[in-house]
């Protein structure tokens, strides 16, 4: 008897990494069905040349640069000369600092102009008419659709698996000790409600129908709270509220940002919010394993600087014309400065590394210019040799790195741990709570990684990542679908930030990388994190076309 | 927006980053997961929650085994600290022990299910070891609170009976090393037979006088003038004892340093060193794989006394005790090593079949001649020097040896040697560190050890 129930719970431990294979190839092969062919929204008719001009994207840019979206080479018109967006209300043209200007229907814009179906703008001496796309005299729709592929899963359908899943993985843990423990059952099923009912509300209340970026974070954060139970109930608790907090954070920032104008407008806001986070950090901030970044607000730590990793992203991001129009990246270079500053202040270099490459993404999304990546990484490397020159002891808190095995017991303490009990997990894992690196310290928010590995196995532990990773390469495959360059920078540089993050975490406790202390996105136990990387998540729903497509 | 496409590729940087960590890490993983699982930090190990398999003595006696949950050793304290060294103590802190080398298998550790694999699956490995111990026990306590090693084989199969090694502990009653201030537990995680090496002192004649033997044409037949001190080259070279003029056998027994100083001195650095270097000093010798702490014999740098103190196994010659054992397994078998072993037999727990460890086969290292020579002049040594008496009348062939280490300490005590009557096939090596004369410390545990070998021996005849 009691070896039949030790084999059913072991076949848990079997079918949770395939149950887990199943959720990520059903959630990602949605996402990248949802990529259909792209079509021409509406066409300009050249007058003088009577030439079709398609356009695909919801913002272009006009002018003489060959970069440009519609190129009309004429003397007369200036590199950038405008720009040509779509908005819930039709679409637009607004000049972008040319020297002649932009006329519409003969008369000089001043500002932003909505532009209806027949009108003529004249963009130095070439008058372009806005037309309906079947001027193209395209396949229609219908034949297309019927030509492209819709083997999808359906996001009632998808939560039904992650459902499965959490249900299975909680089993193991609820027997985990050898006795059946009640609480995280009730855990579990607090959060199974709080899912189907964020489901429900998006579905029925927000009319969406993609529900693929929801499923891949729910089934992540859920494998964090459920990996908790292991280790301390409290925590799991803590780590659900988190969630949930976060989930909210999600849908408020997906409907803040919805119209990408905007969030222009809210950027001084935003700004100076982040801004005053860090001087509040820097001022109350606590010291905690070695680094000040956290505030105590009620009984509970925050660490400011998560939240402030969304603000970074949402100031990197523009749309096509504040792209434009401003075309230093002045200010915000300023912004980056004080906040790298800030953490490096505080002692928390890891973080202050993904804000750097965070920065390296969005300079490169929104100049294109290699030079500038290539001298701001110059700039760093001055920077940091400079630092280590004054303060030579910060090398010291990397000395452990590739020699962790020669001091098991003091700066290579926590590598050792993860890789003996990575190894000791196998491919398969011992069973959730049956690990012993939980007992070691941090190990369910920086080590998490290990603990993954230990007791639900390295196959689902480097699913995890790969699930992050995946989501980068979606969005990049996105990119430029979505309805404002706003979404394309923000979504990819969310996700680039999150991977490059879960970089810092994974190689630093396996000792492939120095040991820095970041958390690994989802899974580590810590509500800040948790929320913030919701909050990041927005932007890659936001950059999805089908997100505002009803409502 | 269309640029976007081309700049978002920056994303690539970070993506293709990972897959690059991933896949160096999945091959650092597949290459050392095992070290890593069974590396002495590991609380699964030390907590001894894993189920493994049992490992038996030669006569069948349980020294390990998992009990509902919980790794349970004999229940002989005598018996756990005299076999610690050889079985282990759980974690992997004793790395030449048999739970440290076999752990995968006695764990059922493998790289698919880790330790996670539900006992119905698992194939723990049953080991039985070819150490008697009961002896091990009794040789163990003999040592007091010396330290050393004292260690016994059948030289004809290769069986090792006895193996201890001092200081040892209690596996269920781990003591606080780190309160240990006067150095009573140092070394305490090695096996001193294998990774150790001492000074040999007058143990190490038997290396020169086969270099004797082997190149010089009247190393027997010629007479050693011993006058108690010889000076060379204005440096003393002092000796126990004035010989007057003797040969080499008596020069054995007698232990005359003068004599072993001279052909030392007479065969010169390279002769030395080759003959030395023939017998494995210098080099790699291994035990069941385990490479042992090389036996050192160097005299770049030797002066002309150097070279005469290195022939009486002082100056910087070390000598590892597994080594000499095998020197005098050699020697008892004409020439021929049998190489000893400690692990009997591997069995799937459960399985009725024993699956043999193929042993290596006899080698041959020493030529038939000298051993034959130095067997007879070591029993002749214990014959007319120690007295058949300390092996309570068992013909046997043995040297002691008494390594000076230092001013202000006693030095340490040596006796090896072998039965003369190949019916009784033993070879044996004692060391105690800083036990006094090699007859007075050594002597008795060897005597004791061989005496309680004997009668067992005797019984199963």
């Amino acid at each position: 008897m009691k070896t039949m129930f030790s084999l059913l719970l072991y076949s848990i431990q079997l079918i949770l990494p395939f149950m887990a294979i199943l959720i990520a190839y059903c959630c990602f092969r949605t996402l990248f069905k949802s990529l259909k062919p792209m079509r021409p929204l509406v066409v300009l008719l050249n007058r003088a040349t009577g030439e079709k001009i398609p356009i695909m994207y919801w913002e272009n840019s006009i002018g003489r640069d060959r970069h440009c979206d519609i190129v009309l080479n004429m003397p007369s018109i200036s590199r950038d000369h405008a720009v040509f967006y779509r908005r819930k209300g039709g679409w637009f043209i607004s000049d972008t600092n040319s020297k002649v200007g932009v006329l519409l229907n003969g008369k000089k814009i001043e500002s932003d102009e909505k532009i209806f179906i027949g009108d003529v703008i004249n963009i130095g001496g070439v008058a372009l008419e806005l037309c309906r796309a079947d001027v193209l005299s395209l396949k229609n729709r219908e034949s297309e659709d019927a030509d492209f592929d819709y083997d999808t899963y359906s996001g009632g359908g998808l939560l039904v698996l992650v459902t499965i899943f959490q249900v299975l993985s909680t089993l193991s843990v609820c027997f985990g000790s050898g006795k059946f423990d009640y609480k995280p059952a009730v855990l579990s099923g607090i959060m199974l409600l709080f899912e189907w009912l964020v489901f429900v509300v998006t579905k029925f209340g927000f009319k969406r129908d993609n529900f693929e970026i929801e499923a891949i974070a729910m089934f992540l954060s859920g494998i964090g709270v459920v990996n908790l139970c292991g280790v301390d109930i409290n925590d799991a608790f803590t780590q659900l509220i988190a969630m949930a907090l976060g989930i909210i954070l999600f849908e408020i920032i997906v409907l803040l940002i919805k119209h990408a104008d905007f969030c222009m407008k809210l950027r001084p806001y935003v700004a100076f919010f982040a801004l005053a986070l860090l001087a509040v950090n820097l001022v109350f901030g606590k010291v905690k394993n070695g680094s000040q970044n956290w505030i105590m607000i009620g009984g509970y730590s925050i660490q400011p600087s998560e939240f402030v990793k969304v603000a970074f992203i949402f100031l990197g991001a523009s749309t096509l014309k504040g792209i434009q129009t401003t075309k230093n990246l002045t200010w915000f270079i300023l912004f980056s400065a004080a906040c790298m500053g800030a953490l490096f202040l505080m002692g928390d270099f890891g973080t202050a590394c993904i804000f750097f490459v965070t920065f390296i993404l969005i300079a490169f999304m929104r100049s294109g210019s290699i030079r500038t990546v290539v001298l701001t990484c110059a700039t760093a490397a001055l920077g940091v040799a400079f630092i280590l020159n004054f303060k030579p002891y910060i090398m010291t808190r990397f000395s452990a790195w590739r020699h962790v095995w020669e001091h098991p017991n003091d700066i290579g303490y926590q590598q050792t741990r993860v890789l003996t009990y990575s190894a000791s997990g196998g491919l398969l894992g011992l069973g959730v709570g049956k690990g012993c690196l939980k007992y070691v310290f941090a190990a369910p928010s920086d080590l998490v990684f290990g603990m993954l590995c230990e007791e639900w196995g390295m196959i689902l532990g480097i699913i995890v990542l790969l699930m992050i990773v995946l989501l980068a390469i979606y969005v990049r495959h996105a990119g430029v679908r979505s309805r404002s360059a706003f979404y394309t920078i923000s979504s990819c540089c969310a996700a680039g930030m999150m991977t490059f993050q879960m970089i810092m975490n994974v190689f630093g406790v396996t000792d492939m990388l120095p040991l820095t202390g970041v958390t690994l996105p989802f899974v580590s136990l810590g509500g800040s994190s948790l929320v913030s990387v919701w909050a990041l998540m927005a932007f890659i729903k936001a950059s999805d076309e089908r997100t505002y497509s009803r409502g | 927006m269309r640029n976007m496409k081309f700049r978002s590729l920056i994303l690539y940087f970070v993506i293709f980053a990972f897959f690059a960590g991933l896949g160096y890490y999945i091959f650092e993983f597949t290459r050392e997961s095992r070290d890593w699982a069974f590396s002495p930090v590991n609380r699964h190990l030390s907590n001894g929650s894993l189920s493994g398999g049992k490992i038996f003595d030669t006569n069948g006696e349980i020294l390990a085994q998992t009990v509902s949950g919980k790794r349970v050793y004999h229940e002989n304290e005598d018996i756990r600290k005299a076999v610690l060294h050889t079985v282990g103590d759980g974690s992997t802190l004793i790395s030449t022990s048999v739970q440290s080398r076999y752990n995968a298998g006695l764990f059922g550790y493998n790289f698919v299910t880790g330790f996670g694999a539900p006992d119905y699956f698992s194939s723990n490995q049953d080991i039985t070891l070819t150490l008697d111990s009961k002896i091990c026990a009794s040789v163990s306590k003999k040592f007091g609170d010396k330290k050393g090693t004292a260690l016994a084989y059948n030289y004809k199969t290769g069986e090792v009976i006895c193996m201890v090694s001092l200081p040892t502990y209690d596996v269920n009653n781990r003591p606080d090393f780190s309160k240990d201030t006067d150095g009573k537990y140092d070394g305490v995680y090695l096996n001193r037979a294998l990774s150790a090496a001492y000074t040999p002192g007058s143990v190490f004649k038997i290396f020169t006088a086969m270099a004797g033997i082997e190149n010089l044409s009247d190393a027997e037949t010629r007479k050693y003038e011993c006058e108690k001190v010889k000076i060379i080259d204005g440096e003393k070279v002092t000796c126990m004892q004035n010989h007057g003029k003797l040969d080499l056998k008596t020069a054995l027994s007698k232990s005359c340093d003068i004599a072993f100083c001279d052909i030392a001195i007479e065969l010169g650095k390279e002769k030395m060193t080759r003959a030395l270097e023939k017998f494995g000093f210098n080099s790699s010798q291994y035990f069941e794989g385990i490479e042992l702490t090389k036996s050192v014999y160097d005299v770049n740098l030797a002066s002309k006394a150097d070279l005469g103190w290195s022939g009486i196994g002082q100056y910087t010659d070390t000598l590892n005790p597994m080594h000499m054992l095998k020197i005098m397994g050699t020697l008892a078998n004409e020439g021929n090593l049998v190489e000893p072993f400690v692990v009997k037999s591997f069995s799937v727990s459960g399985a009725k079949e024993n699956q043999k460890l193929t042993k290596t086969s006899e080698k041959s290292v020493i030529s038939k001649i000298t051993a034959g020579k130095m067997k007879e002049m070591m029993r002749f040594t214990m014959k007319n020097q120690y007295n058949d008496s300390l092996f309570g009348g068992i013909p046997m062939c043995a040297k002691t040896g008494t390594a000076e280490v230092g001013e202000d300490k006693l030095p340490h005590g040596w006796m090896v040697g072998f039965s003369y009557d190949e019916k009784f096939p033993i070879a044996f090596v004692v060391v105690v560190e800083n036990g006094d004369f090699g007859i007075k410390s050594a002597g008795p545990i060897a005597g004791a050890m061989v005496k309680e070998m004997h009668g067992i021996f005797a019984k199963s005849k």
